[in-house]
């Protein structure tokens, strides 16, 4: 099985506070990794360090390692734009831009510089198929992506992330406040997506995780408690901590 | 949420035992009126059985609603599935003591037959196993449920010694045919009580220790264990 991160000993800070404690584990290539945790636990500043998203932020330091594809990503002339291609964000709330259907898949690779109009048209079709919405938006590509429903937003990010055709995806509770449809298309889209991308994927929702995680890790107050393949965590976990977070007797 | 969920458990252990001390009572009836020969002692065992296949619907049904409706995992999933099999387990036993109950009328006038085999000191080998293994769940007790499933084995060598006694009383004295072969059928019924007893053993340690041990003795045979199959 191939690595496509490995953490080694990730310490994590804003400022003086340490937000991530000694993190070490490897994550698989072409699987759904879950991270689960409590609210405030460093769920998502941990999937920010993996795109150097942090690095935005004013006083953040790292220590330690992480290797994307036996590569340290923080060294210093590490490409971060080039990361950032390589490795994609949904976030939990939708965020279509004021253009098209089409113009909104297309934003990033017309920003990378391909023009090519039949390129592009391919692009969209492939990564809005991906992401479970071709059927319901192929009549209507050139409408406002405002006007799509929140499920349809989420998968249009997600579409514009697969355009860039990235090797990883990073989801952050990518269906919170989604009905229980919308939710399913994207969890269905996350499963057939494995084949070709890694997939590592917060939630606050423990049975999401159960459903389609291939590998599940708890984080609690910025440690990485417990990591295991998602049956054994949520039937037989090794920790009480986990055994109470997934069981809802926490706090 | 939580505490809607620890009271619909509560009250699943409670009907769970409440389930249990009905069936323990037809058992011990039938054990009883076997040991004494007292056939009146058999009539009730049989209106009870109404009353036990009450609760194991409800117990169905409740088990069914809580996966529904909480979707539990690790020790509460464990725990789901064992009141499941226990249920299931308890139901039965309440089934085989109305068999045994009828076995005991038909030997009656036999009493010294079954007095003359081992059959009693099995009977009795099986009441304690039933009855520890209701303890053992209702108090969580591994060492009790571990004992009955060590137990488990000298039922069946007092089957088969049984068996082989009443064989040899056919052969010998023809006119016992029948009351030994309604023995026959008592002491297989007697045997599959200690089965059902071992399960329910079983189950409390799978609850608990999150181990499955039913046909462990069996692998062990075969050279695999349960960790090798997948
Ligand atoms: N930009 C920041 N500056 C300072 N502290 C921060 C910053 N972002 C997060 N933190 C702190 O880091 C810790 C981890 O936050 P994080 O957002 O990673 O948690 P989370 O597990 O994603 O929680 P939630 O489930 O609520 O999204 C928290 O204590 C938070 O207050
Ligand atoms: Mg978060």
């Amino acid at each position: 099985m191939k690595t496509k991160f490995h953490i080694k000993d990730l310490d994590l800070f804003f400022k003086e506070e340490k937000v991530l404690k000694q993190i070490n584990f490897e994550i698989p290539a072409n699987k759904i990794l879950g991270i689960i945790g409590p609210s405030g636990s460093g769920k998502t500043t941990f999937l920010r360090a993996l795109n150097r998203m942090n690095d935005l932020e004013d006083g953040t330091r790292i220590e330690g390692n992480i290797l994307l594809d036996e590569e340290d990503i923080y060294k210093p002339d590490y490409d971060v734009v080039a990361l950032r291609k390589k490795v994609g964000m949904v976030f939990a709330m939708p965020v279509p831009l004021p253009m098209s259907i089409y113009e909104n898949v297309v934003y990033g690779v017309r920003l990378s510089g391909v023009n090519d109009s039949k390129l592009l048209d391919e692009l969209v079709e492939k990564s809005l198929t991906a992401s479970y919405l071709w059927d319901e938006v192929k009549d209507r590509l050139k409408t406002s992506g405002m006007r799509l429903s929140g499920g349809q937003q989420q998968r249009l990010c997600l579409a514009r992330v697969l355009a860039m055709e990235p090797e990883v995806i990073l989801l952050d509770e990518p269906c919170s406040g989604l009905d229980p449809i919308s939710t399913a298309k994207i969890e269905d889209a996350l499963t057939v997506l494995k084949k070709d991308y890694t997939i590592i994927l917060v939630t606050n929702n423990t049975k999401q995780a159960a459903r389609v995680a291939d590998n599940t890790a708890f984080f609690l107050m910025g440690e990485l408690i417990e990591i295991g393949s998602t049956g054994q965590i949520f039937t037989t976990p090794n920790r009480i901590e986990t055994n109470d977070y997934i069981t809802g007797r926490f706090g | 949420m939580q505490d809607n969920f620890n009271q619909q458990i509560e009250n699943l252990k409670i009907n769970l035992i409440k389930m249990a001390s009905l069936v323990d009572e037809q058992a011990e009836k039938a054990f009883t009126a076997l040991e004494t020969g007292n056939v009146e002692l058999c009539r009730g065992i049989k209106a009870k059985e109404l009353e036990v296949n009450i609760y194991d619907n409800l117990i169905q049904t409740q088990c069914e609603n809580i996966l529904a409706l909480f979707q539990p995992v690790a020790v509460d999933l464990r725990f789901i599935i064992s009141v499941m099999m226990i249920n299931n387990q308890l139901e039965r036993c309440g089934d085989i003591a109305v068999n045994i109950a009828q076995r005991v009328k038909k030997t009656n006038e036999h009493h010294s037959l079954i007095a003359e085999t081992q059959i009693l000191e099995m009977g009795k080998q099986a009441r304690e196993m039933l009855k520890n293994a209701i303890d053992s769940f209702i108090n969580n007790n591994i060492d009790l449920a571990n004992k009955v499933i060590d137990s488990d084995e000298s039922v069946d060598k007092f089957n088969k010694q049984i068996f082989k006694a009443l064989v040899l009383k056919m052969q010998n004295e023809t006119q016992l045919i029948e009351p030994c072969a309604h023995l026959i059928v008592l002491t297989r019924h007697i045997e599959r009580l200690a089965d059902h007893a071992t399960n329910i053993a079983e189950n409390l340690v799978f609850y608990v220790n999150a181990r499955i041990i039913a046909h462990k003795k069996k692998f062990e045979k075969w050279g695999v264990s349960d960790q090798t199959i997948d």
